[in-house]
């Protein structure tokens, strides 16, 4: 049974139709890569696997679970994690509130607990800051856990993002472009982070634009084209694909 | 806390609680003017923190507030006069009857976007006058409700001008402990989450349109509280107590003394009472001012008085070194 | 029988002031995505401006309505000019919290200026009745709907013949192309609100013979429009109108069969309705006026 499948999604927006009955699985412990032209469909697809949109047709399984259409915040609670295209943090929080954040609700606590602040849970939070504050280390952010998650700079924010993301300790990974708009040192440490969650055994599925990057890390790329899966397998194998090529540079 | 703070905590509840004494040194012959107003500074100070959790905190521009005061005045009232309900059930009739209505309006208004949700907050305001001023069998219409009787637990009685005005400040104190408790730790994390970055909060397994019904319906049903408290201090309610010059008022209270801000939005209560009060203008050119200052403090400062506080207290403070 | 029909008809027009208002909302949402919640305002100031020229300073009719127009043209270009610019760019909350500031600040000048006694403004058309097929209806009901009609008809041609109205509904689609191809964008935001407001006047001038003009008349307005406006499908013009008269003709029928005092609830009420049905509107969510 694949950790994640999407069973025939299909996702169409005014005519468009930006997901054209995409089969795509991802086993656990794999570490798979999304790829295509812009507009091919990926973040579409990431969205409808996520919750964030209701797919028009096909299904959408975690862990052998139907979760299609089901609401965003409900999936996350399954155990499946997302960083987004655009940087995601909660500006007016510091970077340590952030992560905390992330792992709140996987603690469940009623209102009135959370109002009276029982001894359970100020525990809780005890080791939440602590796996936070290792966490920050970890991407290089331990010095800026107090500072405002505003201020620091755009790769930063990513890796705030990413360490949000892990906080929870999620099954599934959804990398939307990590390697986007940030300069080679992030680049190499967002590279070598994923590597050592794949070490880990954790599932991770990112898409991405960057060919250095996918075909370095990838066990398996998937590349899309005009919302339809048009080849799947090893780096190298896709690379030389003649399809894929013509998805890229045209005939 | 440090010694000095709690030193001075201590120190300014002492002046608070003294206040009728040292009001009465003080101002001589003026004590029941000042302490009037005083009651009604508490009492929309309470008022403004209730609203300043469902706009500041969790970002929902409601303008419904209005009527949950009502909705909470017009039921401690009508139980009050006409079935003769002790002071302590009317008031929890009051917070029970605001917080219902929050809860039922709350599931259809949060399926709106935006100025949906803000324009059917309005609505329901203005329905909610509608009602109450032509529903005369019921509510007394423009005629008023009347007669309501003054607070009473057994043998306590609030009689005196003081004594409403200890109610007000307890009432505010209370209010003020709630919201403290509310916009902080892992509660004010969900709220604040879901303010700033609500695709990102989901994402963060936490479910926005929960949080916002939570902020909603407790922020709605303390304002019914102090609606109920109101009236049992003023005595008479009007339809017109529901209008949106009320609206006009906690927006400013909140926007003014700086929005999300518990020293902020108290701030601004008091100067929104009692300013006016000192400068004795009348209704109309009173809400001229409002209205240009509204706009001004929302184009310019933002974050009110509190965060010029703020700024001004960061320039004096030496800039600390980090990265 | 004949009562229905004049209810009808008395629905009409307000319709005809609801689409006209709500028209004026519908342009400035969907060309610079921004809720006026002076809108009603616009009107109220409209109205005054009428009573002025037509009560003080004794003009014809046709050259009072017209310098209504006109004066609200003028006041919607200073608006946008002063209060919108330094909002366009910030938060929704923002943008609504300023505009109803706004609309307090000029709901009591107006106060302090005008006095709240209503001014009426009777013409020889409102009282002057015609009589069709057993309804009697006042000619300026006749003559609000004529207008209207003829309003709406030069709207159309405005956005798809004239080349400021194009740019208006090419910004009104895709705001970030307009600006690359060379579309003065500041250009088109302020003459999006100066015909907003002019509308408004127009509705004042046409409407004010029949009711009152009050200070408070905006509020109410305001929401009934954004009432349309939503029920239509924000920014859709052609929505809000339809959803005008639909609200108009609802609230007409209902003041006169169910219960006058609550009349003003219906626009609310058909509101909720469609938002609980039909959350995206009655033709759902287009893009662009």
């Amino acid at each position: 049974m694949a950790l994640l499948e999407a069973r025939g999604l299909t996702k169409r927006f005014l005519g468009v139709t930006a997901v054209d009955s995409v089969d795509l699985a991802v086993d656990t412990g794999e570490l798979v890569s999304l790829i295509g032209p812009n507009g091919s469909g990926k973040t579409t697809l990431f969205n409808c696997v996520t919750g964030y949109l209701a797919p028009d047709g096909g299904r959408v399984l975690f862990r052998g679970r139907d979760v299609t259409g089901v609401a965003a915040h409900r999936i996350a609670r399954l155990g499946l994690g997302r960083t987004f295209q655009l940087v995601s943090v909660f500006p007016r929080l510091s970077a340590l509130e952030n992560l905390l954040t992330f792992l709140q609700q996987h603690q469940e606590e009623s209102v009135v607990a959370r109002l009276v602040r029982t001894p359970r849970l100020r525990r809780l939070e005890a080791a939440a800051v602590e796996r936070a504050l290792a966490l920050l280390e970890s991407v290089g952010l331990g010095a800026r856990a107090h500072d405002p998650a505003g201020t620091l700079s755009y790769g930063q924010r990513k890796l705030l993002a990413f360490a949000a993301a892990l906080m929870p300790d999620p099954d599934l990974l959804l990398l939307d472009e990590p390697a986007a708009a940030v300069n080679p040192t992030t680049i190499q440490q967002m590279k070598e982070q994923i590597r050592a969650l794949h070490r880990q055994g954790k599932t991770v599925l990112l898409v991405e634009h960057n060919m250095d990057v996918v075909m370095d890390i990838s066990q398996r790329v998937v590349v899309l084209d005009h919302g339809q899966k048009i080849a799947e397998g090893p780096p190298e194998a896709v690379r030389r694909d003649p399809k894929v090529m013509e998805a890229y540079f045209g005939r | 806390m440090t010694g000095v703070r709690a030193a001075g905590w201590a120190g300014a509840a002492v002046l608070l609680v003294a206040l009728p004494w040292l009001v009465a040194v003080a101002l001589p012959g003026q004590e029941r003017y000042v302490l009037h107003v005083a009651v009604f500074t508490t009492l929309y100070a309470a008022l403004a923190l209730s609203y300043d959790l469902v706009v500041g905190h969790v970002g929902s521009l409601s303008l419904a507030h209005p009527a949950f005061f009502g909705i909470g005045a017009y039921a401690a009232a009508l139980l009050a006069t006409g079935a003769a309900w002790p002071f302590p059930a009317a008031l929890l009739a009051g917070v029970a009857a605001a917080g219902v209505v929050a809860l039922v309006l709350g599931v259809p208004l949060f399926r709106l976007t935006e100025h949906s949700f803000a324009m059917g907050t309005l609505g329901f305001a203005l329905v909610t006058q509608i009602v109450a001023t032509n529903w005369v069998d019921f509510t007394g219409g423009p005629l008023c409700v009347t007669g309501i009787p003054k607070p009473a637990l057994g043998a306590l009685r609030i009689t005196t001008l003081p004594g409403f005005y200890w109610m007000g400040l307890v009432a505010v104190v209370a209010v003020g402990l709630l919201y403290q408790r509310l916009t902080t730790f892992r509660l004010g994390r969900a709220f604040h989450a879901v303010r700033d970055n609500e695709t990102l909060a989901s994402a963060a397994s936490i479910d926005p349109l929960r949080y916002r019904m939570l902020a909603f319906v407790i922020g709605g049903a303390v304002a019914g509280g102090i609606g109920a408290l109101y009236v049992s201090y003023v005595g008479v309610l009007c339809p017109g107590e529901l209008g949106v010059s009320l609206t006009v008022a906690l927006l400013v209270m909140v926007f003014l003394g700086g929005v999300g801000s518990l020293r902020g939005v108290i701030v601004g209560a008091v100067a929104f009472t009692a300013l006016p009060e000192v400068l004795r203008m009348a209704p109309t050119w009173r809400m001229v001012i409002y209205g240009l200052l509204l706009l001004v403090i929302v184009v310019r400062a933002p974050e009110g008085i509190e965060g010029l506080l703020r700024r001004g207290g960061a320039r004096r403070r030496p800039a600390s070194t980090g990265a | 029988m004949a009562d229905l029909v004049e209810q009808l008809v008395h629905g009409l027009t307000l319709g005809s002031l609801y689409a006209m208002v709500a028209t004026g909302l519908a342009l400035m949402f969907g060309v610079v995505r921004l809720i006026n919640f002076a809108h009603g305002e616009f009107y109220m100031l409209g109205g005054y401006a009428f009573w002025y020229g037509y009560r003080e300073l004794g003009l014809p009719y046709p050259l009072a309505a017209l310098a209504a127009v006109g004066a609200m043209g003028v006041f919607g270009l200073v608006y946008e000019r002063s209060v919108i610019r330094s909002i366009l760019t910030r938060t929704w909350h923002v943008q609504l919290i300023a505009t109803l500031a706004t609309s307090i600040t000029l709901t009591n000048l107006a106060i302090l200026v005008f006095g709240t006694q209503p001014k009426e403004v009777p013409t020889p058309l409102s009282s002057a009745v015609v009589d069709v097929g057993g309804v009697r209806l006042a000619w300026q009901r006749v003559v609000v709907l004529l207008a209207a009609v003829a309003i709406f008809a030069g709207l159309e041609w405005f956005v798809t013949r004239a080349r400021l109205g194009k740019a208006m509904r090419a910004m009104s689609q895709n705001r970030e192309a307009c600006a690359v191809v060379g579309v003065d964008v500041q250009q088109v935001a302020l003459a999006t609100f100066g015909i907003s407001a002019a509308l408004a006047g127009a509705a004042a001038a046409l409407v004010s013979p029949l009711f009152n003009i009050f200070p408070d008349v905006g509020s109410l307005l305001t929401l009934k429009a954004f009432a349309a406006v939503i029920v239509g499908g924000f920014g859709f013009v052609k929505g809000a109108i339809a959803a005008a008269f639909l609200i108009g003709v609802a609230e007409s029928l209902a003041a006169g069969y169910v219960s006058y005092a609550y009349k003003d609830a219906i626009a609310f009420m058909v509101m909720v309705v469609v938002l609980l049905v039909r959350p995206q509107g009655l033709f759902g969510r287009r893009i662009g006026i």
